[in-house]
């Protein structure tokens, strides 16, 4: 957990404050949204839902019961296993979630779950496998290849028209949720697919294969469904900059997925969505023709994208969208463009949204700007870190341990070392080193802060504190415990065979050198 | 027997598996120690204890990130570092690589890098993964003084 935790940690932190951002800015009614959490992706999905709540009613009255906008379920159906009734109507509003919510996510866990509800049985088909084989070609799952099969099959598309003048669709067009141009065309064919698949239609080839493409799509989904929303996230606030463009989150909302891996993904899906993000001004319909064609364009030209034929278009906003074959790219204000500028803008992006992590982390440096000074104060702050790091050992190694410790001292005095880290320890303790406890408990017991109040009910319900703490424990443990023995041993005993080497050095100066 | 429903964030897992690292790494620094310690001694432990700092860090954060498995790879080849660079005279191993990826050419080269020496394995990276690295790092350090002080203060009173 810890790598996907941290990391998780720090990007939906920030991602989550975009969210609020974000969702107020997109949603130009005056729906109230819940402020959600900034801390968890978990308490993140529920506050979301709280937020899908708000969210329904203005819209429940369309008629969105039956097409189970499959994709979007996903998105409320999140780590609660709610109804289909709640994800139906509402998760189509909600914006930027997918990019945060998904990561963490049950899409393959939900999937299955659609899978059986929605497919009728799906003939094999040589196709299939031929399509399937494309699939998974293009690992990053965009949303691109899986709507060229739409813009294969004809039969889609007057049900791309009937959906145009679907109910919740104006309704979302209507709301200014604009923001949601890709979410929209991909729901486009996703309720194409849907409803191609429940309602008994008079072309059965069609249906059925866009049944099996529909298969396709949600059995691929789950291996690229990171991307593919990274790439959503990205492309929606790509529109959400261009159509905001006065506000000043520009920077953070492009920059919203903060992923390397998922950086030229992104930036090629905002060339492509920028072309949808023009259509779905117009009629829907248009749109979702359109927005398939450009799309199969697109993916022709993908590999010759970055070098031939970009349009600049500077900021324009109502421009018509252009059948041609090049990939076209929404520009911010004044901004010009070309490959290598949109590439350090995105990195620019990312390089200014960890400055401002970092300077949430360095205390007294709200007010500063500039990279420069926060360069510095970064510098001079890890530099006073370790330094104190040293005095603290410096003064840890004069001072004389005493026999008789203070465990509830201990306990009290360590902040963060709590309730949960003191189960940390006993479970850590437990786990690996069960001979060593129950042979020195006198001595870890004195040492180990907490270890002292949980020894008598330790022993007697390990197996419960390691299922209440979580496989997390006990796989970190069993895994790790050697490795920490064995750095506790290289360490200290490197440390006794090589002191003469120590005696010669500086006190502080060679920090760097030595370690 | 106290009832925990909700799982320790992600960080403090990290430190408390510091914290008992550490103060077990203590408690063998101390079966050892003799009445009455010389300034060596001192200062043998003090190199210890600080070396063991970082190390124990280095190892409660796993070796998943950039700078603790620099951290662990420094402290595992200690010897064979300091007698390469006595031989050499010249720091061979901390490669001079400079700084891609860097927007601000002419402001910012001299202190990214200086933060690059300041972050452990923060020589061969990107400018973006360097940011990454340091708030993590930081992150860690905070901790790390957070734990030592308490422990010295328990010590102290």
């Amino acid at each position: 957990m810890d790598m996907a935790g941290e990391d998780a940690s720090i990007e939906p932190k920030i991602m989550s404050s975009q969210w609020q951002l974000n969702i107020n800015n997109l949603t130009n009614t005056s729906i109230v949204i819940n402020p959600t959490s900034n801390s968890n992706v978990e308490s993140s999905a529920c506050s979301s839902n709280s937020m899908a709540d708000s969210i329904c009613p203005p819209i429940w009255n369309q008629p969105v019961s039956g097409q189970s906008l499959g994709y979007c379920d996903m998105i409320v159906e999140n780590n609660t296993s709610t109804s289909n009734t709640l994800g139906n109507g509402t998760s189509s509003i909600i914006p930027v979630r997918p990019n945060a919510i998904l990561r963490e996510s049950t899409f393959l866990r939900d999937f299955p779950v659609i899978l059986p509800s929605s497919l009728p049985h799906l003939p094999a088909d040589s196709g299939f496998i031929e399509r399937a084989a494309r699939f998974s070609c293009f690992g990053g799952g965009n949303f691109v290849d899986m709507m060229n099969p739409f813009r294969m099959s004809e039969s889609l598309n007057p049900y791309t028209r009937d959906l145009a003048s679907e109910g919740p669709l104006e309704v979302l067009a209507g709301k200014g949720s604009k923001s949601l141009p890709v979410m929209q065309t991909q729901t486009h064919e996703m309720n194409a697919i849907e409803r191609s698949m429940e309602v008994p239609l008079p072309v059965e080839q069609g249906t059925e294969g866009s049944s099996i493409k529909n298969d396709k799509m949600i059995e691929h989904f789950p291996s690229s469904h990171d991307e593919a929303i990274f790439g959503i996230g990205l492309s929606a606030h790509e529109f959400a900059e261009a159509e905001f463009s006065g506000s000043g989150i520009q920077g953070e909302l492009e920059d919203d997925a903060g992923e390397s891996s998922a950086k030229e993904l992104g930036s090629k899906k905002r060339k492509r969505t920028g072309q949808s993000n023009n259509g779905s001004r117009q009629a829907a319909n248009e749109t979702a023709m359109d927005h398939a064609e450009i799309q199969q364009q697109g993916y022709q030209n993908r590999a010759s994208s970055k070098p031939c034929g970009k349009h600049d278009k500077p900021g324009s906003q109502g421009s018509d969208l252009p059948k041609e074959e090049y990939i076209h790219v929404r520009a911010r204000r004044g901004q010009a463009i070309n490959s290598h500028s949109l590439a350090e803008r995105v990195r620019r992006e990312k390089i200014s949204e960890r400055m401002k992590f970092l300077q949430d982390l360095v205390p007294g440096c709200s007010k500063v700007t500039g990279k420069a000074v926060m360069l510095d104060e970064i510098i001079n702050y890890v530099q006073s870190l370790q330094r104190q790091v040293e005095f603290l050992s410096m003064k840890l190694s004069t001072v004389n341990p005493r026999l008789d410790f203070n465990i509830e001292g201990l306990l009290a005095k360590e902040p963060r070392a709590g309730p949960p880290s003191s189960l940390a320890f006993s479970s850590c303790v437990t786990m690996p080193y069960p001979p060593l406890h129950q042979s020195q408990t006198g001595i870890i017991q004195a040492v180990l802060p907490g270890l002292g109040s949980f020894s008598g009910p330790l022993q007697g319900s390990v197996n419960p504190q390691l299922t209440t703490v979580g496989g997390r424990f006990k796989e970190s443990t069993s895994q790790v415990h050697c490795a920490w023995e064995d750095e506790l041993c290289n360490i200290i005993q490197m440390g006794f065979t090589s002191n003469d080497h120590l005696n010669g050095q500086n006190f502080g100066g060679h920090l760097k050198s030595e370690l | 027997m106290k009832t925990h429903n909700q799982l320790p964030s992600s960080h403090s897992l990290v430190e408390s598996r510091f914290a008992y690292l550490f103060l077990k790494a203590l408690k063998e620094l101390n079966k050892n120690r003799p009445s009455s310690p010389s300034i060596r001694d001192t200062y043998r432990r003090y190199n210890l204890i600080r070396v063991s700092a970082y190390g124990l860090m280095a190892s409660a954060v796993r070796p998943r990130r950039a700078w603790s498995r620099a951290t662990l790879w420094k402290i595992r080849n200690r010897t064979f570092l300091r007698a390469l660079m006595k031989r050499s005279r010249t720091r061979s191993l901390t490669r001079r690589v400079p700084a891609r990826g860097n927007p601000k050419k002419g402001l910012g080269c001299k202190l990214v890098k200086d933060l690059r020496k300041l972050v452990p394995g923060g020589e061969e990276m990107k400018f973006c993964r360097l940011l990454n690295e340091t708030s993590h790092y930081m992150k860690c350090l905070q901790a790390q003084v957070q734990i030592m002080r308490n422990i010295v203060d328990h010590y102290s009173t």
